[in-house]
């Protein structure tokens, strides 16, 4: 079941062509594909998602959902489209990494909620878990006031940016420059040891000091450990989820998780009413 | 050029509709589709009570196509009148509301209370939901589809659409049922029942075990029920499975179809629907008709 929160403000969703422009392998298995689309990177903001389709196919038939990666700007310094940054997992991304620039694929989006503000808190901690990476480049630049999005004022709104990252192993660690350069202290662990702390990334981020917000992006079982110790530092913890999608857009009903509710729980719609929920309102398995 | 067609006593501006189930209740496509362009639109079937739906995963894709076991997740009829409808009614373009009863007496008293409400152009009744568990296929029995039919137009003064399951041996005499029970209309068809299996987990790959196959997959299966109930019953056909571009759109209208409903295209491509609308005269001018009535059923041999 569903309420439908429209009075929100969010601009409207737009479907296009968009040109790749840019194609670049960043780690083993990761590339990131930037997308000429200066309507779309107008208005997207931190924490929303497009989804991508290859035009002329009918196998794989559907589109994905991809976190926003960042904009990228034009020579007068205007949003010109949008960068994505995606893990070969299955059939669609299996394909999408030999397309070419020049090529063009379908796009709709600004999807879901942006990241919500921290409302003040002056140290935040972003927990990012393999792919999971992907909404927290723009989200840094826009918490520390670098880069504005979707027309927003831009400003300062944190003072201290973290970011943990967790990785399987060295080779998959992409954009790690990116983030630093962005202003956050970055953090890494992997499962090997390969890189950084070794063992996983809730780990580290407990042998800290608490900060005062926390946001978290990756696989659910390291959501469901973040939850906890955002429990145990007592901080508020907004989780972005990576739910399988149809549409994107709210009309399918197939990207649904249990949210708790007064009476209860209620499935709600990942993809319109999330993906970013508060990890306390949400049923952990 | 003439778009308007008529399927007994519903008239509509053109025969491009989006299919229940596949357009939410259309606010989530505001800004992607101009809904003046549409000849209507179907929102989410509604139930008597609340549910909550089946348990995720609740669609997986096939080849050119998926599977999906939603399971009716709405918020009630009530809700539905109270949250949705305000909004529906105010659009430019006709909204047909869509019903699942459990048993026949909630048809009825669903079907009763829908037609006090206003706002809608008509009313189909999903009889062919494949997902509802412990529920009953009502489309599957043609005594059974002609006693709802009937019950709902005693009780209910909207045209009646009847949405039926292509899930039967033969669909011929559960149309024919439909018309004797007075239906307005036919929309055809719902999803094919199937599954997908994770072959090395040994395990189904829906939460449901099994879903409604849906998508261009199974526009030849639609075609050909469109078909063989235009050629042996009197009634209006909507069209509907696997549309995804105007090539398939003239194929169920030469098949017999007055109508058609895009669904799962709306998912994979959100714009198409009105894309179709504006498409549609020129596919017509390409047979030198000015009417989409003169093309209707006119396949050839
Ligand atoms: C809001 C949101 C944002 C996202 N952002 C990003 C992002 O920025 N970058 C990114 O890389 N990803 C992101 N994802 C995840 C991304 O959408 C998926 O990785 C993508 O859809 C995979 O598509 P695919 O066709 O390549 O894989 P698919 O073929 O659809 O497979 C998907 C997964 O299911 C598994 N699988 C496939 N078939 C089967 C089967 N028969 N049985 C069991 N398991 C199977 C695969 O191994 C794979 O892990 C995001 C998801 C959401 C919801
Ligand atoms: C995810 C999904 C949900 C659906 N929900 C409903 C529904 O609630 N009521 C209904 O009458 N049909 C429902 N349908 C069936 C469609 O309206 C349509 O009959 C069917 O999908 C075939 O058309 P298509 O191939 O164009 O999708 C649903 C289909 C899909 C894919
Ligand atoms: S993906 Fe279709 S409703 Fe969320």
């Amino acid at each position: 079941m569903s309420n439908l929160d429209l009075s929100s403000g969010k601009s409207a969703t737009l479907q296009r062509t968009a040109q790749v422009v840019e194609h670049v392998r960043m780690a083993r298995d990761t590339y990131r594909i930037r997308l000429e689309q200066p309507d779309l990177a107008r208005v997207i903001r931190p924490g929303q998602f497009v989804m991508l389709r290859l035009p002329g196919r009918l196998d794989p038939l559907l589109g994905r959902p991809f976190a926003l990666y960042d904009t990228f700007l034009d020579a007068q310094g205007e949003p010109a489209g949008i960068d994505v940054v995606y893990l070969v997992v299955g059939k669609m991304t299996g394909i999408l990494k030999d397309v070419a620039v020049s090529q063009s694929l379908v796009v709709w989006g600004p999807l879901g909620h942006p990241f919500p503000d921290p409302a003040g808190d002056q140290d935040v901690a972003l927990v990012a878990g393999g792919i999971g990476q992907t909404p927290f480049l723009a989200h840094i630049r826009e918490l520390l006031g670098t880069r504005g999005y979707g027309g927003q004022p831009v400003r300062r709104r944190t003072r201290r940016v973290r970011l943990y990252y967790g990785v399987r192993d060295a080779e998959l660690a992409a954009g790690v420059k990116d983030f630093e350069s962005a202003g956050a202290e970055v953090h890494l662990a992997s499962n090997d040891g390969s890189i950084g702390h070794r063992g996983f990334v809730t780990e580290l981020l407990e042998s800290h000091p608490a900060p005062q917000h926390l946001f978290g992006c990756g696989p659910e079982p390291m959501l469901h450990a973040l939850a906890k110790v955002a429990e145990r530092m007592r901080v508020p913890c907004h989780v972005s989820l990576e739910t399988p999608m149809a549409c994107g857009v709210g009309i399918c009903f197939s990207c649904v998780t249990r949210v708790k509710t007064d009476d209860g729980w209620d499935y709600r719609r990942v993809c319109v009413d999330g993906p970013i929920f508060e990890s306390r309102k949400l049923c952990w398995e | 050029m003439d778009l308007s067609i008529t399927l007994g006593r519903l008239k509509l501006g053109n025969p491009i509709l989006v299919a229940s189930g596949t357009f939410g209740y259309a606010r989530e496509m505001e800004g992607l589709v101009d809904f003046a362009k549409l000849g209507g639109i179907v929102p989410k079937t509604v139930t008597q009570a609340p549910r909550a739906g089946n348990p995720p995963p609740r669609t997986v894709e096939t080849a050119a196509g998926m599977l999906n076991a939603i399971g009716l997740d709405n918020d009630g009829l009530d809700h539905f009148l109270k949250h949705y409808l305000p909004y529906l009614r105010t659009l430019p373009t006709a909204v047909i509301g869509n019903i699942a009863g459990k048993t026949e007496a909630e048809f009825l008293a669903m079907a009763e209370k829908v037609g006090r409400s206003t706002g809608l152009a008509a009313l189909e009744l999903n009889l062919s939901c494949p997902n509802v568990s412990g529920g009953v296929d009502f489309a599957i029995d043609p005594a059974v589809t002609k006693r709802v039919v009937a019950g709902v137009r005693a009780v209910c003064s909207l045209p009646i659409l009847a949405k039926l399951t292509p899930n039967v041996t033969d669909i011929v005499p559960i149309a024919q049922a439909a018309a004797d029970g007075g239906a307005d209309a036919v929309s055809l068809v719902n999803t094919f029942v199937g599954m997908a299996i994770d072959w090395k987990r040994r395990k189904p790959i829906l939460g449901n075990v099994t879903g409604g196959l849906s998508g261009p997959a199974i526009k030849p299966l639609a075609l050909r029920a469109v078909w063989r109930v235009a050629r042996n019953v009197k009634i209006p056909i909507i069209g509907i499975g696997g549309i995804s571009n105007i090539d398939d759109v003239m194929e169920f209208l030469i098949a017999g179809a007055s109508a058609v409903q895009v669904g799962t295209a709306n998912f994979f491509n959100p714009t198409l629907s009105g894309t179709l609308a504006d498409q549609l005269p020129a596919a017509l001018l390409q047979l030198g008709a000015t009417r989409v009535a003169d093309i209707v059923g006119t396949l050839a041999g």
